[in-house]
């Protein structure tokens, strides 16, 4: 008997200048739906129905509302960048619909229509500013692209950085795609800061990396980069200059976890062994899981009911046990800390010792707190971050 | 002493008046991820706490109390608009709003209206305290100039001699111009230092 199915949109670009991360995400999505679709598990099926708003800002209106109005789907998977999902979360809002967002986001935002399966920035940024301000300096170079998820992530790391007695020393922004970075790689080396913070998104980033690379290998620097997005499919396109970046991510390919390691070998047997997942993508594919065990235990559609399933639920997925905080709708994840390798990969050196609740309006950060010391796992770091919270 | 950051909220104790029990819910959750203590009020009930801010629905405008308008005024508050008609906006005046949110509610907006109203109400304090000062500068001008015609008379000085003479003395005595000048003329002489 074939099984009832379930419209559900995907929405992300396949162009564009970050078409690279769309792709990652339309990649784990699809496979996660065929996954479901074969387990017997579920007794219903998900129909998937994809648009490609080609990274122009106003188009994620656009299909969002075709997928509402001429499809019926209640469920939306996708948006990569916070002015896409800025763009969609009217129109979900307003018909009641459920946008389940993978990218990890600059916080401040919280509402009923969106799960936030990405990290929030006591994930990412943090954990990652700790590290640095704990262990290689207080005074940063900040380059990134000109939109709400640099100015909020150099505005959170200029607090703590302050809050520290260290300094921002510049920050440069280049329009999204922008690919003249020449004259901040020469300010760089003229400069030359003991850290660079790196949160341009896609080619902007992929053109700043290299230049950078050449650069200071040029002048003869050794200036270390810090990234909260930079991942595998991304090193690959940059090349061997993209080693050595210290990344923030909840997700690494190099997670020794039986469901990740079962998940990777699933991925490159679809996707080819040259292939990598990236923490987004990943992020996509938890959504997609996310959601069907909550219609599978919602027994309907109806977003609350979903909404209500969803929540607190455990998942234990390839990045490690995932839940929805059902007090604010992000999810509950283990920030990682890792330096990327010349063999394209990351080699983690630290992970919190269990997954942090979100905090997505920074409630509960204190940034006087001065930087300190905590075991790491592994051991293999001894000067990991902390992060302290409070109660 | 650096002042607390407009941007965190935790801790803070609100004040919640808003007849809608949904859009009091969207204020509930929302307040509960922002680590805000927001305590239900009806204008009509006593208060016995000091809120940090207050979130007053036009709906219980006008407040008729005096005592309640007075109550009020001494933390921001957050008028909530069910209309934009001038009719409307001229009651909700009275409030003398900080910011403001349209109903129904969202929990989007929200965060934006605190911040803004804290940030708002500080200025706003700041602004009256520089307007104080203003004020009692002002009215010391009389003393400050009667003093400036005492020292002129007495040394045989210009106008900006003497102003700056009873500057420099007032710098090395760690006073105010004014107080300054208000010991001059009590005196008739420029006073010595203590000690």
């Amino acid at each position: 008997m074939t099984k009832p199915s379930v419209p559900v949109g995907i929405i992300c670009s396949q162009s564009g200048p970050y078409q690279a991360m769309g792709r990652e995400i339309l990649k784990s999505a699809m496979m996660a739906v065929d996954e479901i679709n074969t387990q017997t598990e579920f007794d219903f099926s998900i129909a998937p129905h994809v648009r490609d708003p080609r990274g122009i800002v106003s188009e994620y209106h656009t299909v969002c509302d075709d997928l509402i109005r001429n499809v019926g789907v209640a469920h939306i998977i996708g948006c990569y960048t916070s002015a896409s999902r800025k763009q969609v979360l009217p129109i979900v809002e307003r018909t009641d619909r459920l946008l389940w967002y993978p990218a990890r986001y600059e916080g401040f935002e919280c509402s009923d229509n969106v799960i936030y399966v990405g990290a929030s920035p006591n994930h990412n940024v943090l954990p990652l500013v700790r590290y640095v301000l704990d262990n290689l300096s207080r005074e940063i170079f900040c380059v990134g692209s000109n939109y709400v998820w640099t100015w909020e992530t150099n505005r959170v790391t200029r607090e703590l950085v302050s809050a520290a007695d260290g300094h921002i020393l510049a920050e440069r922004l280049l329009e999204l795609g922008e690919s003249a970075v020449g004259h901040i790689v020469d300010e760089i080396v003229r400069r030359k800061p003991p850290i660079v913070f790196n949160t341009l998104v896609g080619s902007s980033s992929y053109d700043f990396i290299r230049a950078f690379h050449a650069g200071t290998k040029a002048a003869g620097l050794e200036i270390p980069m810090l990234s909260c997005s930079l991942c595998e499919p991304e090193l690959a396109i940059v090349g061997p200059a993209s080693a050595g970046c210290i990344t923030s991510s909840a997700y690494f390919e190099s997670i020794r976890l039986p469901e990740n390691r079962a998940f990777v070998a699933r991925w490159k047997a679809r996707y080819g062994e040259d292939s990598s997942p990236s923490v987004d993508g990943q992020s996509a594919y938890v959504a997609v899981y996310l959601l069907a065990r909550a219609l599978q235990r919602a027994g309907s559609s109806d977003i609350a009911e979903v909404r209500r399933a969803a929540a607190g639920y455990r998942y234990n997925s390839p990045q490690g046990p995932v839940w929805i905080d059902g007090g604010n709708n992000h999810c509950v994840l283990t920030p990682r800390l890792a330096v990327s390798n010349p063999q394209g990969q990351f080699d983690i050196f630290w992970e919190a010792d269990a997954p942090v609740k979100p905090d997505p309006y920074l409630t509960q950060l204190d940034v006087a707190v001065s930087p300190s010391r905590e075991t790491s796992a592994g051991g293999a770091l001894p000067n990991a971050p902390h992060l302290r919270v409070v109660k | 002493m650096s002042r607390p950051s407009s941007f965190s909220l935790r801790g803070r104790k609100a004040l919640v008046a808003i007849k809608d029990e949904r859009d009091a819910s969207i204020v509930r959750r929302q307040f509960e991820r922002l680590g805000i203590e927001g305590v239900a009020w009806t204008p009509t009930e006593p208060v016995d706490f000091a809120p940090d801010l207050s979130l007053i629905d036009d709906e219980f405008l006008p407040l008729l109390q005096p005592a309640q308008r007075a109550f009020l005024a001494r933390s921001p508050v957050i008028a909530l608009l069910g209309t934009e008609t001038p009719s409307r906006l001229k009651l909700v005046f009275e409030l003398d709003p900080a910011s403001f949110l349209i109903k129904p509610l969202r929990s989007a907006g929200i965060y934006a209206a605190l911040v803004m109203a804290f940030e708002r109400n500080e200025r706003t304090s700041e602004l009256k305290q520089q307007i104080l000062k203003l004020e009692h500068r002002l009215k010391s001008r009389r003393v400050v100039l009667a003093a400036v015609l005492q020292i002129m008379h007495l040394h045989a000085l210009a106008e900006p001699a003497a102003f700056a003479l009873i500057r420099k003395t007032a710098m090395e005595q760690r006073k105010t111009i004014e107080e300054l000048s208000a010991e001059i003329t009590a005196k008739g002489m420029l006073p010595r230092a203590a000690g």
